[in-house]
This record gives structure tokens, sequence and C-alpha cells, in this order.
């Protein structure tokens, strides 16, 4: 509908000839306090895997212009991580090593936030701990508003310092070290619509091979299999380009919101993802956001499934590395309290080589496919 | 940089400036210059006072146009389109009922005593000459009290905005407007109040910019054999509007607010919630039963 067509519209026309001021009406998001705890749970199709992540989370603003956000989390992580290529079926399997192990892991993160006038800087930490793997991250951040708050730019460095290490070889020490880089814009368009584009670029040097990951290939003129680890290059850099819009319908109280992502690696990962997803208020309490998403990657340089002969230099079976596509539909019912909000997401994957757009998908590529439930509760005060 | 805070009474109430400035000698000259403001149009505008304006109006009702300056002619322009928009609920003549409705003794008008009155409202009897007002009925009144306070609140914060003023607020007797936000970036946390529950609120927003106004039915009422009478009539009944408890209304400027609140209130809960949808405004009502609604979707 058209502002002229708007009751107000002509109240605010016959308003606006009176000397009086045009102020935006603008209403902010509050800084509120507030405490919250969620619950994932994570089923892929063959029963691989299941994550049951408690996260607890805080944000706590103080004397004005301070504010501190911290969230905890154990995973506990049960069912198999370490996996086997081969192809001694006749095609390449997945196959689980074993019993299956029970881990946990624990990670904190910290973030100190600190506004000055039209600035707001950061600094965080985040601590990642398993039986097998230490990974210690900073980041600093600074953020302008500009123009009256329509615009707001965004910088960040952040560096983290890995550590790989692995049950089944005790004399594993491998070390990694990622510098990231991060510019962005927020831009409101009009009153209903925001624009955010983010450029990440990072570079990390060290260890990225799986030390769980083995790659077994029987080939027909031997008896003796062919045998690899993980081999993977010891320098990654990856660029990131998020966009993201929402716009909003204030009639049928909606919002549309789409999402894209492309990522690039000098692995030969090329990477697109598009996500729409509309969330509608249903009531004073109420809301549903139906989503949908899609993805589709290309396979690194150094991905397969098989062994060739000779022996390359740089290998892996890893299926995140193949080519592939997915399509993830999602549904998050929200209700919102006097002091509480409850949010239920049930979400569901599917990657599958013919889910693969523009080129070919690695004819390996096992569909997968898993379902997730996400529960969160939120108390504000 | 300090917040300083001045209260005043002016139109019957309390009222207050707040406003963020590190110079408190500027400070004061402009929340003054706001004050004064609000005293101007109090005295022009107010019914109570013989010298005024409206005053002068009414006294000719019946007989002579009178000669109005442009601000008045273009509040009266503003009165119009509210009268347009609002199917004719919204009516700067019905402030007659007042002698049959008696806010402050409990007793409920006979339809014989609001029958007259009720011949006296009618935005079609206020005859418009290029510089002058006429009341075509002896005995019609004419009453800004509908708008003239929201026009006051954008007024004052017109005036604090020349005196260089970026972070301040006004606020007459709980309809606002926010020049921007407080100096640290900070929204103004506006509380609505509960329309039964004094003291109590029903919700909050966080004002960045912009004017709140709210229109209810616990201002001034009566209650009569348990039965609410509020002072927000209807101009075709000369009767109590029965729907929301209240309506608080979000927009760029304070008149538009405190007359959408208003209009939506006379409407009532079913057109004046579709009313409000279509505004597009931000706002927030308290239904017959005391449910919030719309809390400023």
């Amino acid at each position: 509908m058209a502002a002229t067509e708007r009751p107000l519209g002509a109240l605010m026309r016959a308003a606006l000839a009176l000397p009086i001021l045009a102020v935006p009406a603008r209403a902010g998001a509050a800084d509120v306090r507030e405490i919250g705890f969620s619950l994932l749970g994570y089923r892929e199709s063959h029963s691989l895997m299941k994550i049951s992540e408690p996260i607890l989370w805080a944000t706590i603003p103080f004397a004005d212009t301070w504010e501190i956000r911290a969230s905890g989390a154990v995973d506990i992580i049960t069912g198999a991580s370490p996996a086997i290529v081969t192809n001694a079926g006749g095609k390449p399997v997945q196959t689980i090593t074993g019993a299956s192990i029970s881990d946990r892991r624990k990670t904190g993160d910290l973030k100190v936030s600190k506004r000055l006038d039209d600035w707001t800087l950061s600094l965080s930490r985040l601590i990642s701990k398993e039986e097998d793997y230490l990974s210690y991250a900073w980041g600093a951040e600074a953020k302008v508003d500009l123009a009256n708050k329509n615009t707001t730019l965004v910088a960040g460095y952040g560096r983290s310092n890995d550590r790989i290490r692995s049950v089944d070889d005790r004399e594993l020490d491998g070390h990694r070290d990622t510098k990231e880089y991060l510019f962005g814009v927020t831009q409101v368009l009009s009153p209903r619509a925001v624009l955010q584009s983010t450029l990440t670029w990072s570079r990390g040097k060290g260890w990225y091979n799986d030390p769980y990951k083995t790659t077994i290939t029987f080939y027909p003129d031997s008896s003796v299999p062919g045998l690899s680890l993980d081999l993977r290059p010891h320098e990654r850099d990856m660029f990131t380009w998020l966009t993201r819009y929402r716009l909003h319908f204030p009639q049928a109280r909606a919002t549309l919101q789409a999402d894209y992502r492309y990522f690039r690696d000098d692995w030969g990962i090329r990477a697109h993802a598009l996500e729409l997803a509309w969330s509608q208020d249903l009531g004073e309490r109420w809301s549903l956001r139906p989503a949908l998403r899609y993805y589709t990657q290309s396979a690194a340089d150094f991905y397969s499934p098989l062994i060739a002969r000779p022996a390359p230099a740089l290998l892996s079976s890893d299926h995140r590395l193949a080519a592939f596509g997915g399509l993830s539909p999602s549904l998050r019912a929200t209700w919102r309290g006097e002091a509480f909000t409850l949010d239920a997401t049930l979400g569901y994957y599917r990657n599958a080589r013919s889910l693969k757009l523009g080129g070919a998908a690695s004819p390996e590529f096992e569909t997968f496919t898993a379902t997730y439930v996400l529960l969160s509760i939120a108390h504000e005060f | 940089m300090p917040l300083h805070r001045f209260t005043f009474r002016a139109m019957a109430a309390e009222n207050e400036v707040q406003l963020h400035c590190d110079d408190a000698q500027r400070a004061a000259g402009a929340a003054s210059a706001a004050i004064d403001e609000v005293k101007r149009i109090e005295s022009k505008y107010s019914r109570y006072l013989p010298e005024s304006v409206v005053s002068r109006i009414n006294a000719n009702a019946g007989a002579a146009a009178v000669e109005i300056d442009l601000e008045t002619r273009t509040l009266l322009d503003f009165a119009q389109a509210a009268h347009q928009e609002s199917g004719g609920l919204f009516d700067a003549t019905s402030g007659v009922l007042r002698r049959a409705w008696r806010f402050d003794r409990d007793r409920v008008p006979e339809d014989g005593e609001l029958a007259p009155l009720l011949a006296l409202i009618g935005w079609q009897h206020v005859e418009r000459t290029q510089r002058g007002v006429r009341l075509a009925r002896a005995g019609m009144e004419l009453d800004f009290g509908g708008f003239g306070k929201e026009y006051a609140v954008d007024r004052a914060a017109a005036m604090l905005s020349s005196h260089g003023m970026r972070s301040a607020l006004v606020n007459l007797a709980g309809d606002l407007l926010a020049l921007g936000p407080q100096a640290d970036g900070e929204p103004w946390q506006v509380g609505i109040q509960h329309p039964r529950k004094p003291r109590t609120l029903i919700g909050r927003l966080p004002l960045t910019a912009g004017a709140i106004a709210t229109s209810g039915d616990y201002e001034r009422f009566i209650e009569v054999d348990g039965v609410r009478h509020s002072h927000v009539l209807d101009p075709r009944t000369g009767r109590a509007v029965r729907g929301y408890q209240s309506v608080t209304v979000h927009a760029g400027s304070c008149l538009v607010a405190g007359s959408a609140a208003t209009i939506a209130m006379l409407m009532g809960e079913q057109a004046g919630g579709a009313w409000l949808a279509a505004s597009g405004f931000k706002h927030l009502c308290v239904d017959h039963v005391g449910d919030v609604i719309d809390r400023f979707a």
C-alpha cells in the first residue's frame, strides 16, 4: 500500500503544514539482560552420530555503556566420528571403526563490549577443549554508526591457535594458526528494509589433516590394498562473502529474510548457499518461521575416495570436501511471554549428488540426510 | 554528557523536558524556550481563558466570523483532516458534551440532556473563510483539547531542536516526543501505563526518536453501577465509547500519534484495529478485557 493511501498519511500531511518537526519514528532495540539455555538434538540418517549440545548463555549490560556476553557449552558426543573410506564392497563406503567413542567437548566464550558515542569496541575470547583438540581464539572488533545510525560499519581481526592430537596416535602434536580479517556494512534502506554485507578473509597455517581418517583402496590387479592417511595442504586461505536482506511487511506482520553466502578457498572449494525464510507473527505471542536453505559446493582439488597410483602427495576422502549439493527445510516456532521466550526449531538436511548445481558432483558422494531439533529458552530481566 | 530535567506545570498537568547537554546554561535556555512555547499554546487555545482564540471563536458562535492567524488555520486544517480520516468520529466540536458529562460526579446523563447538545456537534457547521472561521450555530464550541497538547509537544520539541538540542525528550502528561536517542546512544525507555492498575506497566518501548501518545478510558471517567463511562465520547451518540481500554501510537509527530490513538479509541476494537493496521504506525492496544494486542509489532 502506498503511503498516500494510508489513513495516517493524510493526518501526517496535515500535521506537516504546521511549524513542527518531522522526527523519524524509531524504536531502538532494548539492551536487556538475558540468560538462556539451548539444547540441540542431531541425528544422521545412518545413526552415525548424535550430539546433544546444551548451551548456556548470558548477556549483561553494565555501567551504562559496557556489555558482557558469555556462553558455555558441553557437547556430549556419542557415536562414531572416526571413519575409514574403503571400496572393499565394490564402491567406497564409510565404515565405522569398531566401538563407538564417547567424548566431551567443553567450550566457553566471552565477549566484552564498550560503547563510546557512535563507536562500539569489543574484545572476545574463545576456548574449546576436547581430549584431542584444543583451540584458543581471540578477536577484536570495532563498529561505528554513521548517518544517524542508518549505516553501520564493522571491522574485525581475529586469531586462533589450535592444537590437534589423536587418541590413536599419542605422538601426534599438530599446531595450526589462523588469522582472520572481517569487514562489514549494514545499511538501513528504508524503515522496512535492511541490507548487511560482510567479507571475511582467513589465512591458516599448520596441521589440517584429520588424524582419524584413513582411505583404503583395493586394486583389481593386486592383493595388497593401498592405504593412505588423510593428507591435506598445510595452508588454507578462505574467503567468505555473506549478504543478508531483511524486508518487513507491517500489515502482514511478517519479515522476509534472504541470506546469500559465497565461499571459496585455495583448496579448490567454491560454495554457494542461499536461504529464504519467512517470519510470520501470529497474534501477540506466537511466530512461525519456515525456511529453506540451498547449498552447493565443488570438491577440493585433492578430494578422492580412492587412492590413485602412484599415490598422490595430498589426499582426503572426507565427504565434506566432495562436490555435492544440499537442501535443508526448517520450521521454527517462537512463543514470547512476558519474561520468557521459547524457541523450537525442527530441521532436515539432504545432501546429495543430484542437488549439486553447475558441474558434476563427486560420483562417490553418498546421499546424506539428517534431522535436528533445537530447543531454547531465554529469560529477559 | 549530563542529563538535565526540567519539570513544570501547564495544561493542568505535570510536564517535563529532559535533555543531554554539556552546558547547563544552554540546557536551561533551550528548556525555558520549550516551556514558554507550551504555555503560549495553552493560553492561545485554552477554552478556559476568555482572551484565547478559541474563547473568541466560541463567543461568536451563531454570529460573526472571527479572523484567525496562519497557525490556527493550519490547526483547523488538521482537525478537518482528522475528521475526514475518522469518518466523522474525530470532531473538534464535540466538546459541548462536557456540559452534560461531569466526570467529577457519578451521574450518567439522560438522553433528554444529550439531545440538544448533539444538535450543536458537527464539523460541517464550522464555516471557514480565507482568513476566518465561524461556528454556524449559537451555542457551538470548538475544543482543541483533542490535539492541542499533542501539538504543544511537537512545538516544544521544535524549540529544543532550534536551540541545537539533539538528545532531548518532551513529555506533556504522558504524550511525548524524543528528538533523538540519549547522549550515549541508548534509547529512552518509555513505559506504557496499565489502563486499570495505576503505577503498573503493560509494556515498554525503547524510543530512539519520534512521538508516543496514548488515548485511554482511564484518564477521566465515572463508574456508575459497575459501568465505566470515559471521557472518550462518540459525537453521534454523546455517550462513552466501548471497546479499547487504551491505544498507544508511535509516530513521527505527537499530533499525529495522539489523534490516531483517539481515532482508534473512537472507532472501537474492530474498525480501530484495522485502521491502525493499515496506518503502518507501531501501536499497542489494550482491548476491553485487558489483553494487550499488537505490542508495537
